[in-house]
């Protein structure tokens, strides 16, 4: 196979240099990635990573499917935040063709996105201790998320991929069976976070894999247009339901936690804390859910927004989720482009991962939490 | 940090309404003024947001580069967009890989996707499809599904 | 060397015949006791390989978080001896495909799957798998529709994606296409006596 090596990595080396394949099969649970490396020993010289081995096309699907055929891609495109895009992306439409949403399929929107990122941040940690080494917090988390999968899918009948948006609402309203459910887990939740982040905070192991190990300085974030928990971990406090609120999110009262650090450990810290303002949006959207209609009050098949540009965004577990769509007036699509945070995340880990260790590549890919499918589309 | 001057750089500019379209202003730019126009950006500390293109070739003869430059610190998005001639190849544009690092693989992808080239990239390769294809996938007369072959024909 | 006959001519093989189960009940008389059992040495060992097949690290999008949720606390796969997986693929017995397949992929799958070493076992996991799924649209440029056009699938789990009891499930179907028998797992007891 011919490894299609960049030019970069061609030029002269001595004879304490060599490159090394890692991929696009390889035990760290991040996907089909490849990351063409130059080492000195340990030492990594120069990081190409490799895409596109998980490319399935969204876009081009995007401009031969009409708009709603498009949905079931959305959720496929980060599988992990699903829920989130498949809803934003009724979002951005709704907001094309001005089509208004009932405030108890809001309420229901963040609820279940809320849902949604619990489930992406506790699969994240499952990961990122099994990548360091830890294999135990992976089956306490795969657990609890078990428990959220099974609410959600209670609702929208499925696991993982879900078509749950329509445009003007969702398909099926919540029961008191889900809300019971929902509360119970926010209770369990509750104990939980605070055993997940004392599980591993104080280990020696944990400590020394984590902190100090990638940072990410504001500069680099800034270059590469970073967002998420990795720009929040470096102290920027941005986050798109703060910074353009959608679907009700400016009603809740939560924080967006930082740190400072920009390494490991302060990613690993931020996502902890977001899982607890999760629970927290959740309880309030729960006590305050309005009664009424969720699903659009005439559903339009064939939807025909205005010709034009258009560009709306969500947060999702990873960061900025952005659509620039483009309508030419008819019922398919003339552009989508989805704008997605790990591929912003992944460009720059070329200059993260200079004069890093192998060991700490790892380590610094798994707690940027990029997954790949979103990157290819 | 200074404040955003967009003057003196040949650019049609318009507000835009935000609460419909999810930008505050879109810029029409030449394409030899857009490393001005980035560095005016850069410079008022805002970030490269996007960057794709689009095949317009049909409707306005032109291959269509689409640039969003956005703020953390506050809501305020920039549509850019930069005509192109209507030929691939032969649809270029300055690189802004040199401004924005970020730019470097949406440059990448914009060439893999349009087929469209910048000046000045340090590494211009395809990044999503194998490097050996001969295509550029969103352009708008490939793939379309009235060209598909019959059913049952060997598929690759 | 005799030179009246000869260089010695090698001993003739011996043919021994070829017996199936019924047959061998029949002829080798079964002297010992209860709890000594003569068995077909192939029985033996594929009752060990299916009880013990080592999966590939191998999730290619999203089935791979129902792979991984079936290897997980709830669903269990290692109760079924299908836990253990191996990053290397000298080292697997069976490539679990999760994941639609990409033309980029196509020519890394066929290197980890000559590298396997047989037996090796190939389970196609979701629709992406099975003939493209839910990106199949005429004129697709950049996926393979179906792994069965790059190795020889053996078990395909339909589902998008399949939940981990159809993961399972599939695991199911192979260790019996392995052995040939219905596994004690799957074999159910109910009311209209047969497997489903």
């Amino acid at each position: 196979m011919n490894p299609h090596p960049a030019p970069a990595l061609e030029r002269a080396h001595d004879d304490e240099t060599y490159y090394l394949n890692m991929g696009p099969q390889h035990p760290s649970m991040h996907g089909v990635l490849r990351l063409l490396l130059r080492l000195r020993g340990e030492l990594i010289l120069e990081c190409d990573p490799v895409i596109g081995y998980a490319h399935r096309a969204h876009e081009k699907m995007a401009e031969n499917r009409s708009w709603i055929q498009f949905l079931p891609n959305t959720s496929r495109i980060d599988y992990l935040s699903g829920m989130i895009y498949n809803l934003g992306y009724c979002q951005a439409v709704e907001k094309m063709a001005s089509i208004e949403v009932p405030v108890r399929a809001q309420a229901i929107r963040v609820i279940v996105s809320e849902l949604n990122r619990i489930q992406s941040h506790l699969l994240w940690f499952g990961t990122f201790l099994l990548d360091i080494g830890g294999i135990t917090p992976f089956l306490y988390c795969f657990d609890d998320r078990e428990k959220i999968l099974s609410i959600l899918e209670r609702v929208t009948g499925s696991r993982l991929t879900y078509s749950y948006g329509r445009f003007g609402g969702v398909s099926q309203d919540i029961d008191d069976v889900f809300i019971e459910q929902t509360r119970s887990f926010l209770t369990r939740m509750r104990k939980q976070a605070p055993m997940y982040h004392q599980l591993v905070h104080e280990n020696v192991i944990f400590r020394k894999r984590c902190e100090g190990v990638g940072v990410i300085s504001r500069e680099v974030a800034h270059d590469y247009g970073i967002t998420g928990p990795t720009l929040r971990a470096i102290g920027v406090d941005y986050d798109v339901r703060r910074a353009e609120p959608y679907s009700g999110y400016e009603q809740y009262d939560f924080e967006i936690p930082t740190r400072t650090g920009g390494d490991c450990l302060a990613r690993f810290e931020v996502r902890i804390e977001e899982m607890e303002q999760s629970c927290r949006i959740i309880e309030q959207a729960l006590d305050a859910l309005p009664d009424g209609p969720v699903k659009p009050a005439k559903f339009i098949k064939k939807l025909k927004p205005p010709a034009g540009e258009f560009y709306f965004a969500v947060e999702s577990a990873r960061g900025h989720f952005g659509m620039h769509m483009v309508s030419d007036g008819g019922d398919v699509p003339s552009k989508i482009k989805l704008r997605t945070p790990s591929f912003s995340l992944l460009s720059s880990m070329s200059e993260v991962l200079e004069g890093t260790m192998v060991a700490d590549t790892i380590a610094i890919l798994g707690s940027v939490d990029v997954v790949l499918p979103e990157i290819d589309r | 940090m200074s404040s955003l001057d967009l003057s003196n750089l040949e650019l049609g500019s318009e507000e835009a309404e935000y609460s419909s379209v999810g930008f505050h202003y879109i810029h029409r730019a030449q394409a030899g003024r857009i490393v001005a126009v980035a560095e005016a950006f850069r410079e008022a500390g805002y970030h490269l947001e996007m960057l794709t293109a689009e095949d317009r070739r049909t409707d306005l003869e032109a291959m269509r580069l689409v640039y969003t430059f956005s703020r953390l610190d506050q809501l305020d998005r920039h549509m850019v967009t930069v005509d192109l001639a209507p030929e691939i190849p032969g649809a270029q544009a300055p690189s802004l890989a040199g401004i924005y690092p970020a730019a470097n693989w949406y440059e990448r992808e914009v060439f893999d996707m349009y087929g469209i080239r910048f000046d000045g990239h340090p590494d211009l390769r395809r990044i999503l499809l194998p490097d050996d294809v001969e295509f550029h996938a969103l352009l708008k007369d490939f793939g379309r599904i009235e060209d598909a072959p019959d059913e049952g024909a060997a598929n690759k | 060397m005799d030179p009246v006959n000869g260089p010695p001519k090698p001993p003739t093989p011996v043919r021994l015949p070829v017996l199936n189960a019924a047959e061998m009940d029949e002829r080798i008389p079964f002297v010992a006791s209860p709890y000594v059992r003569f068995a077909v040495l192939d029985d033996l060992v594929n009752m060990a390989r299916a009880n013990s097949l080592w999966p590939l690290t191998f999730g290619l999008a999203c089935c791979a978080i129902e792979m991984m949720a079936a290897g997980a606390s709830k669903y269990d796969l290692d109760r079924f001896g299908a836990g253990v997986f191996r990053p290397s693929a000298r080292q697997a017995d069976v490539m679990i495909f999760a994941g639609t397949i990409s033309c980029k992929m196509a020519p890394v799958i066929k290197q980890l799957w000559d590298q396997m070493p047989s037996p090796k076992w190939a389970i196609a996991m979701g629709g992406c798998t099975i003939d493209g799924g839910p990106f199949k649209y005429p004129n697709q440029y950049a996926i393979v529709e179906g792994a069965d056009k790059l190795v020889p699938v053996d078990v395909y789990i339909p589902g998008c994606p399949p939940r981990p009891e159809a993961l399972i499930a599939g695991i199911l179907e192979l260790q019996e296409k392995i052995t040939g028998k219905t596994p004690k797992s799957k074999r159910h007891k109910g009311k209209r006596g047969n497997r489903t």
